[in-house]
């Protein structure tokens, strides 16, 4: 990697508070949360106060996704002095050990901290993720089944497991956790849009129809959801040209989908105006409609 | 089978989006520009999808708009490249080889690439790739010795440099085409990009 810094002439404060809000929004941004939190540490490390044992973790797991083990270990000793017999602390070395592919010794980290602390779900989490690396999606799923079992309110485990699932082709599982997630997280309208695209995936008239009102659904919730917009116009279309559907049902599909056309031309429209870039995906998109349009009558 | 050609924008492009979305699987299509019949030439990729391939809306809209593009720019797609999140595994996914199938219908020769993340390096001697064809309806390794990726080294030399410079950051594929649809996943700004380091001024060849 180049050592010029993506953010040079940055003051303390900007430094400071960028990390901040990378932290609050749980962003995975690691080259830049390196680049930043290097020369905060380096140049500014006196001045963070109690800061700069948060900002040590932030940098010491962004130092282990961009192979730079020699940050991550300069980190991580100033965290194991301040902190001898944390299990937080212990988790980095965990994750340290997995960065560098010593799965099993990882593992065992895990472990002694869960003999220890038998609820400590970061340490669950992260063997749960060895299995993901080592590529054994059956386990870790089905670790994963077991830890909610424990665990039912945690959502981000909730949709590490549809994303598993939708991996392995298992689109019924899937749906049954966005499901979980939809009703505990109404007005995301992700969700919603993820529940549509997979009820799509597994095809035929029923599920087809729902996958159209989760698209309306997640279209409802967010009217700027391209995907969600995408998604209604192609289901409608696809149960509008069914054999299967009588006659009222036909034309309220086509009129969904007219209308999901439109609101696509009109993005599309708008978004050309003034970039020369992307007048070829605003001409194949027209024309796909078009083309679709023949199919459905 | 036939020999097939990969040019050097086509695995630029494809290199990438493989090291944009280093957590992620990605996956593109292959296109040619070149008439039908005789040896194929990968001339360009559309790269797709870096999240939920398996899952059919996305990837039938892409397929869709990219067959329009296509026929309105005379090319055509040839075949389907994926780069799966854990490198050490470069086989292909059941997903793969159901669009594979797909893209095989109207292109007899289609080839499936699968990008060996584990192999990727600067200093590959060798393109860190796999590639299938399709016989008797099963995908098998074809003959390493009908795959021609002229200037191998220029190649390299160019994706490095626009690694190191930040530049892959400048792709669009599908998925971030859908997330702010004034973004071009035809990526002319990058196509043009690669263009400049390939000149003979730049002292590349």
């Amino acid at each position: 990697f180049n050592s010029i810094s993506i953010f040079p002439f940055l003051s303390f404060t900007e430094m400071r508070d960028k990390l901040r809000k990378w932290r609050e929004d749980n962003c995975r941004n690691s080259e830049q949360i390196v680049d930043v939190g290097e020369e905060l540490i380096s140049d500014h490390g006196s001045k963070l106060g109690d800061d700069v044992w948060i900002i040590y973790e932030q940098v010491m797991i962004a130092a282990l996704d961009c192979s730079r083990d020699d940050l991550a270990m300069t980190c991580l000793q100033e965290l194991r002095k301040q902190f001898p017999d944390s299990h937080r602390v212990k988790r980095l070395s965990g994750m340290r050990l997995e960065a560098l592919e010593r799965y099993d010794e990882a593992t065992k980290y895990y472990e002694a901290i869960l003999q220890d602390d038998p609820t400590n779900t970061a340490a669950r989490k992260r063997k749960i993720s060895i299995l993901k690396a080592q590529g054994k999606p059956a386990e870790a799923i089905r670790e994963l089944n077991e830890y909610l079992e424990q665990f039912v309110g945690d959502q981000e485990a909730w949709h590490e497991l549809s994303e598993l699932y939708i991996n392995e082709h298992d689109y019924g599982k899937a749906a049954f956790c966005l499901e979980e997630l939809m009703m505990t997280n109404p007005h995301n309208h992700l969700y919603c849009e993820q529940y549509a695209e997979v009820k799509y995936t597994q095809g035929g008239l029923d599920n087809l129809e729902l996958s159209r009102k989760y698209f309306a659904q997640a279209l409802r919730l967010n009217n700027r959801n391209m995907r969600a917009l995408f998604g209604l116009y192609m289901s409608a279309s696809h149960i509008a040209a069914s054999p299967k559907v009588g006659a009222k049902v036909k034309k309220d599909n086509i009129k969904y989908a007219a209308w999901a056309a439109n609101q696509i031309n009109r993005a599309y429209k708008l978004a050309g105006r003034g970039t020369k870039e992307n007048k070829c995906s605003v001409k194949a998109v027209e024309e796909m409609l078009e083309s679709m349009q023949i199919t459905m009558s | 089978m036939g020999e097939i050609e990969l040019s050097c924008r086509a695995y630029v492009k494809m290199h990438l989006h493989a090291c944009l979305f280093p957590r992620c699987s990605v996956n593109g299509l292959l296109l040619s520009s070149g008439a039908p019949g005789g040896a194929v030439c990968v001339t360009d990729c559309v790269p797709l999808l870096h999240s939920h391939l398996s899952l059919a809306p996305i990837t039938q809209l892409a397929l869709t708009q990219v067959d329009v593009w296509c026929s309105q720019t005379q090319q055509r797609i040839v075949g389907y490249y994926q780069a799966n999140a854990c490198a050490s595994d470069s086989s292909p996914t059941p997903c793969a080889l159901k669009i594979a199938d797909k893209i095989s219908e109207q292109c007899s020769n289609a080839v499936l690439l699968m990008i060996d993340g584990g192999k990727m390096s600067p200093h590959d001697r060798v393109p860190p790739i796999v590639m299938y064809e399709r016989k008797d309806s099963k995908w098998i390794l074809k003959d390493k010795h009908t795959i021609m990726l002229r200037q191998w080294e220029e190649t390299r030399l160019i994706a490095n440099q626009m690694l190191d410079s930040g530049d892959h950051a400048l792709l669009v594929d599908f998925d971030s085409h859908l997330d702010d649809i004034t973004k071009d996943w035809t990526n002319q700004k990058v196509n043009n990009k690669i263009l400049e380091l390939a000149s003979p001024a730049n002292g590349n060849v």
